[in-house]
């Protein structure tokens, strides 16, 4: 235990809101971008999220490397204005496999307390 | 919701993010309102909308401070105003003593006063055009507080005042602009 918590660097676990990002992305695959990102969390997760705190989440997932973006094509339904597509990296990739294997070990075996809570 | 609404709306969020970032929001929002345009009423739409700018402006404004752009602009402004001032100050203890005249020391302050203003007002925007806006603003509301202050002062000076201050701020401003597209 104290191997693997010195082999994990600091920062390296991800937020809910930012592992529900980094999953949508990851699902959405080339049609990932700010409205599909926001719609796919708000149709599995029933709750309705802002399109700011998506873009706010992506601008701090990309500046520690986990995303990158790219600019797309003008379309007429936008007003003219280009979609930013998203896509998960390879540290991404990493932070999040470290994200939900901590909250699996975490949580392994206490599937009877919460049910008798 | 009014073509006016819409367009103050993304004049909001354009002012929080980077130019390219907030082109592809705001799209992003204009594609969902048009598709929710298709299935639902106006008013419905409308509330949409209005919850997503209401819930998404104090997280993207977060989000900028935290990326320093207010931060910047904040200390770049108030530390123009403050440098303004000073060389006010000296430019006028410098001309001060040339007449004895108090309608010449009046024109005197008025035009040490502008020309401060004018070259922090160019320092200004040549860091971050949003702080020259700021700094007149701040060289605004320090003239209204001082004239609330002294009335002894004449008329033509006081709206001299008034009105040269945010003129000579922006006219740094502009001049830095010109001199920058100019130059690139």
């Amino acid at each position: 235990m104290f191997y693997l918590a010195e082999q994990m660097p600091r920062g390296d676990f991800l937020g809910s809101l930012e592992q529900i990002v980094m999953l949508a992305v990851m699902r959405l695959g080339t049609n990932a971008y700010g409205m599909t990102v926001r719609r796919e969390i708000e149709e599995r997760t029933g709750r309705e999220i802002s399109i700011g705190a998506v873009y706010a989440t992506l601008e701090r997932l990309e500046a520690k490397g986990y995303v990158s973006s790219f600019t797309g094509e003008p379309t007429a339904e936008r007003g003219g204005r280009a979609k930013r597509h998203f896509e998960i990296e390879a540290a991404g990739h990493q932070a999040l496999n470290a994200s939900q294997n901590a909250l699996k070990n975490m949580s392994e075996g206490l599937s009877r307390r919460w049910k008798r809570a | 919701m009014s073509p006016s609404t819409l367009a103050l709306s993304q004049w909001i969020l354009a002012r929080l993010m980077p130019a390219a970032r907030a082109e592809a929001l705001i799209g992003d929002l204009l594609e969902e309102r048009r598709l929710r345009l298709q299935a639902g009423s106006h008013v419905s739409v409308a509330g949409w909308y209005s919850r997503q700018l209401a819930s998404s402006v104090p997280v993207l404004l977060w989000a900028s401070m935290r990326r320093g752009a207010w931060l910047v602009t904040v200390v770049t402004a108030v530390a123009s105003f403050i440098a303004a001032f000073r060389i006010q100050m000296v430019l006028q203890s410098a001309l001060w003593p040339m007449t004895t005249s108090s309608f010449a020391h009046d024109v005197i302050m008025l035009l040490s006063f502008a020309a401060a203003v004018a070259a922090c007002g160019y320092v200004a925007a040549s860091i971050r055009l949003g702080a020259a806006r700021l700094l007149a603003f701040l060289v605004f509301a320090a003239v209204c507080a001082m004239l609330a202050i002294n009335t002894r002062a004449p008329l033509w000076y006081e709206g001299s005042l008034l009105v040269l201050g945010p003129l000579a701020t922006i006219a740094g401003a502009t001049l830095s602009g010109w001199l920058r597209r100019v130059w690139l």
